[in-house]
């Protein structure tokens, strides 16, 4: 792991509509640093801001107080540099281009030639093992093919760091692992680091060298646990009683953060009632 | 594509076929339904025989003159259907034009909507002399405004509506995360528009413009008859008619003449749809296709 900080948040809340009825505060003094060729997951129930504060980093929304650099710049600079490559959910590929021009669609608002962008898009391919289907529309390939063209398509332009929301949370369970696997691997060898949001304790304790755990309202950070099962996870660590061990504590970190907020809740009403 | 020639020549060959029957037992005079006059007179004055329609397109236009009746019908055919293009051409470029606008700038959607929603409830007669009285008084230099540029505007004004309210839904069908895709990249609205916006369209685009290529015939053609514009259809069936006393076949192939220029003006839609929809998923071949790679996958 090198020196270098992939991201820095430092201080940041986030209020939607504020000053309105439905103002809503997502996240609250939220500081985290991820380092260089680091995989950081976010982890929480739904409503406490991972997706936000993902977000935030990718500078798709600006951040009501504090400050977020990516690669040693402000969020803004970092993403006209493209700095980052992202993955939602959807493999959001588009219809219209084959899987190649897909991939080739960050290099090509680059401003990268023909040729050159060709070129890159097939080492991608190679890399997520998709160089047969080059010239398939994507709408020929199953969810978890799709899903890997998105990655080779966030990996195009090199980025040093890869946001991920969800990627993986429409597969089945099986493709599910197999795509963890490959992104351990791709991330090894392209030595990105990625800040990967998701619901699922066991993929985030299995991919992660560390995992960020919050709660909703307002969404904060309530507890970041180092994993350390090692650099190199394979299936036999999915079966490793540390692996169990980092689950049993992830989980009970999430029920912690949701007991607090019952307990807030209760001494709230009682104030209330007083 | 030869199953679907097939089926549009047996469904010709079926409305002959109820025609001829409907000749054959309907009532001369025509007839009433529960005290309302609702059947057509079956006569050969109003109802000619199929052959006889078909035989009138070989006869001469009128008696003495030495041009085939067919030669009249296709001369008139073709002089609309070149307005009808430039109508379409001219009412998909505004009708783009000012989707593009509004996509844009949302204030101009919530400011230019309602407004074009309501040009479409002008009646086309009632604009049809209108404009015509415009383009007279249009003179640009040596330019002067030719009396069938007024045809060919009314064409575009039924046209441009179907476009821009088409493409407009379909600037804005991309799927909110491929918009933050293109945001995450740092694009600019031009490259956003060029590499998402406008080709999500197209799906949405292509039925907008086979109603506006529809319509721009029907403009054409009443404009033709409302502003009194010789050489096309729209004329050629009021003269028609006018002699379908003595001459009531000769109506029928003014008539068969404006079908068929719809018929090929659809069909050049058809055309571009076919071009712009190649590479688009379609529903049936979805699976299919994903079984095969799937299988070739695991091969």
């Amino acid at each position: 792991m090198s020196e270098h900080r992939a991201v820095v948040v430092d201080g940041v809340s986030k209020v939607f509509n504020r000053g309105t009825p439905r103002q809503v505060e997502a996240l609250v003094d939220i500081d985290l640093t991820v380092g260089g060729g680091e995989f950081v997951s976010l982890i929480g129930p739904s409503g406490c801001g991972k997706s936000t504060l993902l977000r935030l980093v990718a500078n798709l929304i600006e951040p009501s107080t504090g400050e977020v650099l990516v690669a040693g710049k402000d969020a803004p600079r970092a993403r006209l540099d493209q700095e980052y490559g992202m993955a939602f959910q959807q493999a959001g590929l588009f219809d219209w281009r084959s899987v190649a021009r897909n991939v080739e669609l960050p290099l090509e608002l680059k401003g990268w030639d023909g040729s050159r962008r060709r070129r890159r898009a097939l080492e991608m391919l190679q890399l997520v093992k998709l160089t047969d289907f080059a010239d398939h529309k994507p709408w020929q390939l199953s969810g978890g093919m799709q899903q890997r063209v998105a990655i080779a398509r966030a990996l195009a332009a090199h980025p040093r760091l890869l946001l991920m929301d969800e990627p993986f949370g429409a597969l089945d369970e099986m493709t599910r692992e197999h795509m963890q696997a490959e992104l351990l691997r791709i991330c090894a060898e392209t030595e990105t680091s990625v800040v990967f949001v998701t619901h699922s304790i066991p993929e985030a304790v299995y991919l992660s060298d560390r995992v960020v755990v919050m709660s909703p309202r307002p969404g904060r950070i309530t507890e970041i646990i180092d994993v350390d099962l090692g650099p190199s996870r394979t299936v036999e660590t999915r079966e490793d009683a540390s692996y169990f061990k980092k689950i049993t504590e992830v989980r009970e970190a999430l029920r912690a953060g949701e007991d607090d907020r019952e307990t807030e809740a209760v001494v709230a009403e009682e104030r209330s009632s007083r | 594509m030869i199953r679907r020639v097939a089926l549009f020549l047996g469904s010709l060959l079926v409305v002959a076929a109820i025609w001829e029957l409907y000749k054959l037992i309907g009532p001369e005079a025509g007839g009433t339904v529960f005290g309302a006059r609702l059947l057509p007179r079956a006569q050969d004055s109003a109802m000619p025989h199929v052959w006889d329609m078909l035989s009138r397109f070989g006869d001469p236009e009128r008696r003495g003159s030495d041009r085939a009746n067919w030669r009249v019908v296709l001369a008139a055919a073709w002089f609309s259907f070149r307005l009808a293009l430039a109508g379409f051409a001219i009412g998909t470029l505004l009708g783009m034009g000012l989707a593009m606008v509004m996509a844009r700038f949302k204030v101009v959607e919530r400011g230019l909507l309602p407004y074009l929603v309501m040009s479409q409830t002008v009646p086309l007669i009632a604009l049809a002399p209108l404009v015509a009285t415009w383009g007279g008084k249009v003179q640009v230099g040596e330019w002067v405004w030719p009396r069938w540029m007024s045809a060919a505007v009314l064409g575009a004004f039924l046209a441009f509506f179907p476009v821009a309210v088409g493409a407009l839904r379909g600037f804005a069908s991309a799927p909110a995360a491929s918009v933050e895709l293109m945001r995450s990249y740092a694009a600019t609205w031009r490259a956003t528009f060029l590499k998402l916006s406008f080709p999500a369209s197209v799906p949405y685009l292509v039925p907008a413009l086979k109603l506006a290529a529809t319509s721009s015939v029907i403009g054409v053609v009443v404009a033709e008859i409302s502003t009194a514009l010789r050489g096309g259809i729209g004329r050629l069936i009021v003269e028609y008619a006018q002699q379908s006393t003595g001459d009531p076949t000769k109506l029928f192939t003014a008539i068969f003449g404006a079908a068929a220029l719809g018929l090929l003006m659809a069909g050049l839609v058809s055309c571009f749809e076919y071009v712009m929809m190649r590479n688009r998923p379609r529903p049936e071949e979805d699976e299919r296709a994903l079984d095969t790679i799937r299988r070739e996958a695991l091969a």
